[in-house]
């Protein structure tokens, strides 16, 4: 049950997206989201959509994967959809074709192209943000945010750059962790014929109280613990401390970014012109 | 009569995934009202996989559990009911302390079982006096308690409940030896007091030895051996392949044996080696 969702999960494999250094593939993510935004017309969205296409035959992941999370995102797909199918909006293009529905709803071609643009977007989205976490580990990602964040030590925020970055790193971790907690605490009330699944609103809500407890009360307990341990293996924050495996940039990480920025200009000189 | 029938169970994890694999392999035992099972097995053999189907935490993937005869999934809407009547106390019961006072956390069960106050105020003396938690204890938060006394209100909170078949998995994980020895006299206690049936999963033959009928070995997802106490330890090359071992009494007479002193081999606790000890000084006097 809690197991099926796969955004945010790691896919082991060698592929030349998972081979990219972390902050190429971080800051690609970024350039590939306002492109994604900036994209008014069918002819850019389709350019980033090869993009992002390309990059998921380039990362090796089975396509079934991604399907998956459009499962979980379908209601949102279908709400977009249905909002912009009926929203008149502000074009002064008249309508080719148009079919009143009922009351005063019309839906117009106008309109139905652009629920399908809507949804078009936000699916590549979902899609490309998904792609960062089945090729990237979560380390090798708390690693690029600390280190495209580390100019800000130069305004004296070194520490809090480091603190956040672990601070993420423990949370990732622990995710796992807490998920096989949460089920081994269900099971254990549910042995003492706790009632989960039935039950109004108020009950259901009351019956979560002997499952919230004992996993705050274990959570709290691991972070002493986990504490303890880090300061036994003299951790004492960001200062002084250096990486095993130094992040660095090669002739892949630049070629990525040269197609993406061609890819980028081309949207922009489209946007002017059309 | 069989009071617990399991038939053909088979359990795979994450079915359909790169990651399935057969925890539980077509186990088929039955146990009689009144036993008292120890099961064994190494680590990852599915002990606690094959516990949870008992009282239908999890679904057999193949096979079913008769409870008198009876399918326990028979009725999904019954299922809680089932579960007041086979307990399952977890392997660190403590973790799951919620309430506020210990009264209040072993009432949580026979609550859940819709038992009026009354009845579940008697259900919780008669509780305490079994286990030995004083009186005073019970407006006490379960939270300032030791660890040995956590696990002791647990394991009350589910005998509260008086299930005809309670399972304990791994009760005196991580106790000392008193703690250890608490533990096992408050199941033996609980079992005479309501002849009800017990599984024990352990890794301590020494416990085992001292309560256990009967013993149910798992290896690596399948049921190796399932006989009584005095037989399973009689194969103790066979229990040694498998990652287990004899209790350290049998294993001093096995080493004396092979050293050729003429010693029984169904000596399992310290108990009975100390009264065979003893009848053979008597005996040699007695030659003498
Ligand atoms: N929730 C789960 N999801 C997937 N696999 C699991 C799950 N729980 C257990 N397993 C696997 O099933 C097998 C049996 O596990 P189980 O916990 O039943 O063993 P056990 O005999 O109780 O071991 P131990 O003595 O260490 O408690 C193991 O290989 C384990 O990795
Ligand atoms: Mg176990």
């Amino acid at each position: 049950m809690l197991k099926d969702i796969t955004f945010g999960q790691y896919f082991e494999s060698k592929s030349f997206v998972h081979k990219l250094d972390p902050r190429t593939k971080l800051l690609l993510l970024l350039i590939i989201i306002i492109l994604i935004f900036i994209s008014k017309n069918w002819l850019s969205l389709l350019l980033v959509a090869l993009l992002i296409f390309s990059s998921m035959i380039f990362s090796k992941i089975p396509i079934k994967m991604y399907l998956k999370n459009l499962k979980a995102v379908l209601p949102i797909l279908i709400f977009t959809m249905i909002i912009n199918l009926f929203y008149a909006g502000s074009t002064t293009a008249t309508p080719k074709w148009s079919q009143n529905l009922f009351w005063n709803l019309t839906i117009t071609d106008i309109s139905l192209s652009r629920a399908v643009f809507m949804a078009s977007r936000i699916l590549l989205l979902i899609i490309v943000s998904a792609e960062l976490t089945y090729t990237t580990t979560p380390n090798d990602l708390t690693d690029a945010i600390e280190n495209l964040l580390s100019p800000l030590r130069f305004i004296g925020l070194k520490n809090a750059v480091h603190t956040l970055a672990m601070m993420m790193t423990i949370a990732l971790r622990f995710i796992p962790t807490l998920i096989e907690e949460t089920q081994k605490i269900m099971n254990a009330q549910k042995a003492r014929g706790a009632d989960l699944e039935n039950g109004k609103l108020i009950e259901r809500i009351k019956a979560l109280i002997p499952i919230l407890i004992p996993l705050l009360i274990s959570s709290v307990r691991r972070a002493y613990e986990l504490a303890e341990a880090m300061e036994c293996r003299c951790y004492n924050g960001g200062e002084g401390r250096i990486r095993m495996k130094q992040l660095k940039y090669n002739f892949d990480d630049f070629f990525t970014f040269l197609i993406v920025f061609i890819v980028g200009a081309t949207i922009i000189a489209i946007n002017i012109i059309l | 009569m069989s009071i617990l029938e399991v038939k053909n169970l088979t359990h795979t994890y994450d079915g359909n995934t790169p990651f399935m694999h057969d925890a539980v392999k077509n186990v088929s035992f039955s146990i009689s009202k009144g036993e008292v099972i120890g099961i064994i097995g190494h680590t990852g053999s599915g002990k606690s996989t094959l516990v949870q189907h008992l009282n239908g935490l999890l679904k057999a993937t193949e096979g079913e559990i008769l409870l008198d005869g009876v399918n326990i999934w028979e009725n999904k809407k019954n299922i809680r009911a089932i579960r007041s009547r086979v307990g399952l106390v977890f392997q660190y019961p403590e973790y799951q302390l919620f309430e506020d006072t210990v009264y209040r956390d072993i009432a949580f069960g026979p609550k859940n079982m819709g038992l009026s106050d009354d009845e579940i105020a008697n259900r919780i003396y008669e509780v305490c006096d079994l286990v030995g938690i004083k009186r005073d204890y019970l407006d006490k938060s379960p939270f300032d308690l030791s660890g040995g006394e956590k696990r002791r209100v647990a394991i009350a909170g589910v005998m509260a409940m008086q299930p005809e078949i309670i399972i304990f998995d791994e009760p005196v994980a991580g106790l000392d030896p008193q703690g250890r020895a608490n533990v096992i006299k408050m199941i033996n206690d609980y079992s005479k007091r309501y002849n009800a049936t017990v599984l024990i999963i352990s890794h301590n033959m020494e416990d085992m030895a001292l309560i256990a009928d009967k013993l149910l070995v798992m290896n690596k997802g399948e049921l190796a051996i399932f006989d009584t106490t005095e037989n399973v330890f009689r194969q103790h090359e066979r229990l040694i392949r498998m990652g287990l071992n004899v209790p350290i009494v049998t294993q001093v007479m096995l080493s004396l044996k092979q050293k050729g002193i003429d010693v029984p081999d169904n000596i399992f606790t310290v108990d009975q080696a100390v009264d065979y000890l003893l009848s053979l000084k008597q005996g040699g006097n007695r030659n003498a």
